[in-house]
């Protein structure tokens, strides 16, 4: 994927979130196993335009979470960390992937500690 | 702070201004997805004879114009975006594309993407559908090589039949992984240049636009 592109849109909505560039020490990010961005490199990219735009040197945090799957033929439910097939209890490629492509922000840190602050108006 | 924000809220906002549009001109738009050369354009001109001025088409390529003269060669409107550099096309592009595109009277709306089976899948672009296309020289062992595509999308096409005598595809593989990532996922098999299968395609999209 293109994460460079990506982390140029997380600056966008960390700036439109706290309304001005400002330097932050850190971001979280929850990242499904089937969102096709690769962590590594989101990471690196992030940090260094983060350091280009004005916001400091913060650090990514990415939270990675797995996949949720569950087989049409056993109705067997089951987590995966990828896309690979076949159900643990009866074999069947027959499934539906329930989760797993998950990408937002969960949160920013500043740089002035008083200033970190639950917002009142988070958006879904 | 704690926020919930999906990185991709931008382009989402963008293709739910699409989908309004869409909606307001009851037309119904699919955005068609695949390598370089599997024949995205010559299936889009073979519909363009098929549906006329009913179709409009948006290209999608990082440079030149040549496949939104060939549709409108083939007989329906068409606009192309050069992306100069993007790898896929995203809502934006899209949207200021439908500003400038005639769609009076039009009922489908084609979105060819740009060549590329991986970064198109993660863009909404306010379609109805998104179809994935693999054609028998690609091999039919690349579904499960690109699944963030194939999982996401709702038709798969295997294009070039044609050419299934010279060239070894198992289809019944393809679809069968394809439907392991998605159960609800509809196949069909056509060839754009001999016309075989088109008839099912476009009694398909007739049946979606209803």
């Amino acid at each position: 994927m293109h994460e460079l592109s990506l982390a140029e849109d997380m600056l966008g909505i960390i700036k439109s979130t706290l309304k001005k560039t400002r330097p932050i020490t850190r971001v979280t990010v929850v990242l499904g196993p089937l969102s096709g961005v690769s962590p590594e490199s989101l990471a690196f990219c992030f940090t260094e335009t983060a350091k280009l735009r004005g916001f400091g040197s913060p650090e990514l945090e990415i939270r990675t979470t797995r996949a949720g799957m569950k087989c049409t033929d056993c109705g067997n439910e089951w987590e995966s960390a990828d896309f690979t097939p076949g159900c643990p209890r009866c074999g069947s490629w027959n499934r539906e992937i329930l989760s797993g492509r998950e990408f937002y922000m969960e949160s920013i840190e500043l740089e002035d500690a008083d200033e970190d602050q639950n917002t009142g108006d988070a958006e879904e | 702070m704690r926020i919930k924000t999906p990185v991709m809220r931008k382009n989402d906002d963008f293709a739910r201004l699409v989908r309004n549009t869409l909606k307001q001109k009851e037309i119904f738009a699919f955005n068609i997805i695949s390598s370089p050369g599997a024949g995205k354009t010559t299936l889009l001109e073979a519909l363009a004879k098929r549906f006329g001025n009913d179709l409009a088409v948006i290209e999608g390529d990082v440079k030149t114009q040549r496949d939104a003269l060939r549709i409108r060669e083939a007989g329906c409107r068409a606009i192309q975006i050069e992306t100069n550099g993007a790898c896929h096309l995203d809502a934006r592009a899209v949207k200021t594309a439908l500003e400038t595109l005639d769609i009076q009277g039009v009922k489908f709306l084609a979105i060819e993407n740009v060549g590329n089976l991986i970064c198109p899948s993660s863009y909404d672009l306010g379609e109805h559908i998104k179809i994935g296309m693999l054609s028998i020289p690609e091999g039919d062992d690349k579904v499960l090589k690109y699944p963030s595509l194939f999982s996401r999308i709702d038709l798969f096409l295997i294009n070039k039949t044609d050419l299934a005598e010279h060239i070894e595809f198992d289809m019944d593989r393809a679809e069968k992984e394809c439907r392991s990532l998605n159960p609800k996922v509809k196949t069909l098999r056509l060839s754009a240049k001999s016309g075989e299968g088109i008839d099912d395609l476009v009694r398909f999209l007739r049946e979606r636009e209803k």
